[in-house]
C-alpha cells in the first residue's frame, strides 16, 4: 500500500462564509465609515455599516453656545458644502427670533449655496471616478472646485468652513469684482460640463460599472427616507426649493433632473445634470442681485429668542437638511435635533448591498455620496 | 394641500388627534393622547392620506437647563473675550417656563405629491420612557429610532436592532438627557 501523499490524499472542500472590515479608515469610505462585510464567495450576504467615529455632539454643544456660536457648529456637519449648513441654521433661528432678511442677502445666500452645490458634486464626481477605477476625471473636477474655492476664500476668507452666512443676513457683502469674478468662472464652467459626459458619463467602462447597479425603486427610496439626488435617482421628484421654497427659490427658473431606474449611474448622473441647473441658478442670482442691505437690523449681539419651536430645511448638496430648534427664553438654543440627509441615506446601505458581488460595493456606497462629519454630527 | 384642508381630513380620518397648542412654527403639528395611539395613526397617515415619506424623528427632554457636569470640559470657553468682559453664561432655567419630567417625541411626515407636511406629538414620562417603534411601517424609522435610544435614552419597542449607533460603547447615560452627567472614561486623561 503507497503511502498517502498530498497529492493522494482525498481533497476535502468546503464553503465557509467569510467577515471582512472594510474600513474605518479607507480611501473609498470617503472618511471614518466601518461596513462590516459578510462574504460567502463573491457574495455579501450581510452588511452592517458602523458610524459614530466622527461623532462631536454639536446638538449637545449648541444647548450651552449662543446662537451666534451655532452658526460655527454647523460649518463642521456637511464640511465639503458648508453654506447650505449655515444657511438652515440661520432659517431656522430665524423664524424663532422673528428676523426679517433683506432681498439682497437672500440672493446672495442662493448664488453661495449653488456654488457650494457645484464644489460638493464636483467632488463626487471626481471621487465617483476614483471609487469606479478612473483616476483622470478627479483631476478635472479639482481643476474647477479649486476655482470655487478661490471664490469662497475671495468672500469670506475660508475654502471649507465658511461662517458666512449670519442670523438676518450674511457676512459681507460680495463686491463687484467679486461678481466679475464669479461671471468669469461662470463662462470657463459651462464648457467643461460637455467635457464632464464625453471623460466620464458616457463612457462604456464606467456605465458597465454603474449601470443596473444598486437600484433602487421608488416605493423603496421613499420608505428608506432618501433625499436629495439619491431620491431623484428613483424619478421621485422631491427638491425641497421646489416643494417648500426658502429664500425665494421660487422665483428662479431651473429644472429637476430625475432618474428612471434608480441604479447607481442614475444617481450619478442626477448630480451631474444638477452642475448644469446650479449655474443656471448662480446667473439668475448675480443678474438680478438687488441693491440694498446685506444684513437685517437689529440682530441683537446675544439674542434671547421668546419660547417656541422652529423646523426649517433646506435642500443641501446631499439631500433635504433640517434643523428643529426649540427656545425656551435663555440665549441659548434649548434644544437643537439635526436631520442630516446624509445619516438617513447611508442607512439604505444594508439592504442595498446584501446579495451584491464584491466589487460593487464601492460602486454603490459612492453613488449615493455621503459626507461623514454630517453622518455622525 | 393647505393646513385647513389637511386639518379636515385628519379630523375626518384621525379624530383621536388634537391641534397642538405650541406648534411648530408655521407647520401643521397635532397632538397624540398616548402611544397607543402612534401605529394606527401612522398606518392611517400612510396608506390612506398618502403621508409615506417619514422625514424625521426628534425628541426632546423638557426637565429643565441643562447640566454643565454633562460635558467634558469648559462648556462654553471663549478665548478671544477682552479683558474684563464677561463670557457668555451657561443657560439657566427661565422662570415661568412650563419645565416637566417628560420627553417631547416628535414625527415628522411628508407627502411628496401633495406638498404637504405633518408633525405628530407625543410626550411622555421620563422614567422608563417607551414608545411603539415605526420600523415596521417606515424603514427610515431605523437608524433615527437608534439615534434618539443613543442620546436620548428612549427605548422603541419593537425596533429589530436597538443598540447604540454614534456614541462609543464605553460613553454611559445618553448624553443628550438635560440630566446627564459626564462619567470619567479611559480617553479623558
Amino acid at each position: 500500500m503507497s503511502p498517502e501523499t498530498a497529492a493522494t490524499a482525498p481533497r476535502e472542500f468546503k464553503t465557509d462564509t467569510l467577515f471582512i472590515n472594510l474600513g474605518p479608515q479607507h480611501p473609498s469610505t470617503h472618511g471614518v465609515l466601518r461596513i462590516g462585510l459578510t462574504i460567502e464567495g463573491e457574495v455579501i450576504t450581510k452588511a452592517v455599516p458602523d458610524v459614530g467615529y466622527l461623532h462631536r455632539g454639536t446638538s449637545k454643544l449648541a444647548e450651552v453656545r449662543g446662537y451666534h456660536h451655532c452658526v460655527v457648529l454647523t460649518d463642521r456637519w456637511d464640511y465639503v458644502s458648508a453654506m447650505p449648513n449655515n444657511l438652515v441654521f440661520c432659517l431656522a433661528a430665524e423664524k424663532i427670533l422673528g428676523l426679517k432678511v433683506p432681498p439682497r442677502a437672500d440672493a446672495i445666500r442662493v448664488a453661495m449655496c449653488e456654488l457650494n452645490r457645484l464644489a460638493s458634486h464636483l467632488l463626487f464626481f471626481g471621487t465617483y471616478g476614483i471609487d469606479t477605477g478612473a483616476i483622470t476625471p478627479f483631476l478635472y473636477a479639482f481643476r474647477e472646485r479649486e476655482m470655487i474655492l478661490d471664490l469662497f476664500e475671495m468672500v469670506c476668507g475660508a475654502r471649507l468652513t465658511y461662517n458666512y452666512i449670519r442670523l438676518g443676513g450674511v457676512m459681507v457683502d460680495v463686491t463687484e469684482d467679486w461678481i466679475a469674478k464669479c461671471r468669469e468662472f461662470l463662462e470657463y464652467f459651462k464648457p467643461r460640463l460637455d467635457e464632464y459626459d464625453t471623460l466620464l458619463s458616457f463612457n462604456p467602462i464606467f456605465m458597465a460599472r454603474t449601470q443596473g447597479i444598486g437600484c433602487i425603486s421608488k416605493e423603496v427610496a421613499v420608505n428608506w427616507g432618501l433625499s436629495g439626488a439619491n431620491l431623484r435617482g428613483s424619478g421621485v421628484n422631491y427638491d425641497v426649493r421646489k416643494a417648500d421654497p426658502y429664500c425665494g427659490y421660487d422665483q428662479y427658473q431651473f429644472d429637476i433632473p430625475l432618474g428612471k431606474t434608480g441604479s447607481c449611474w442614475d444617481r450619478y448622473y442626477c448630480r451631474v445634470s444638477e452642475l448644469r441647473q446650479s449655474v443656471r441658478i448662480v446667473e439668475q442670482a448675480l443678474d438680478k442681485l438687488p441693491a440694498g442691505p446685506f444684513m437685517a437690523t437689529g440682530v441683537a449681539k446675544v439674542p434671547k429668542p421668546q419660547p417656541g419651536e422652529s423646523y426649517a430645511h433646506v435642500e443641501a448638496s446631499r439631500g433635504d437638511l433640517g434643523i428643529y430648534l426649540v427656545a425656551d427664553g435663555q440665549a441659548s438654543p434649548y434644544r437643537m435635533h439635526v436631520k442630516a440627509p446624509s445619516f438617513i441615506n447611508l442607512a439604505i446601505l444594508q439592504e442595498l448591498l446584501a446579495g451584491r458581488k464584491v466589487a460593487d460595493v464601492i460602486a454603490v456606497l459612492g453613488s449615493i455620496d455621503i459626507v461623514l462629519g454630517e453622518v455622525d454630527r | 394641500m393647505t393646513q385647513e384642508d389637511l386639518l379636515s381630513k385628519l379630523a375626518a380620518k384621525l379624530p383621536h388627534l388634537e391641534k397642538a397648542a405650541a406648534p411648530v412654527k408655521d407647520y401643521l403639528t397635532m397632538r397624540m393622547g398616548s402611544a397607543d395611539d402612534l401605529i394606527p395613526s401612522a398606518k392611517v397617515l400612510k396608506d390612506d392620506l398618502g403621508f409615506d415619506y417619514l422625514e424625521m424623528i426628534s425628541a426632546t427632554d423638557w426637565l429643565g437647563a441643562v447640566k454643565p457636569e454633562g460635558y467634558i470640559r469648559n462648556p462654553n470657553p471663549n478665548v478671544f473675550l477682552a479683558e474684563g468682559a464677561t463670557p457668555q453664561s451657561i443657560p439657566t432655567a427661565t422662570p415661568g417656563y412650563n419645565y416637566r419630567p417628560m420627553f417631547g417625541v416628535l414625527w415628522l411626515f411628508g407627502n411628496i405629491p401633495e406638498r404637504a407636511r405633518l408633525f405628530l406629538r407625543l410626550e411622555i414620562a421620563r422614567e422608563n420612557a417607551r414608545v411603539p417603534s415605526l420600523t415596521g411601517l417606515f424603514k427610515s424609522a431605523d437608524w433615527q429610532e437608534r439615534e434618539l435610544y443613543d442620546l436620548m435614552g428612549i427605548r422603541f419597542e419593537g425596533h429589530p436592532n436597538l443598540i447604540k449607533i454614534l456614541t462609543p460603547e464605553f460613553t454611559q447615560g445618553h448624553p443628550l438627557r438635560k440630566d446627564y452627567v459626564h462619567i470619567k472614561d479611559k480617553y479623558d486623561e
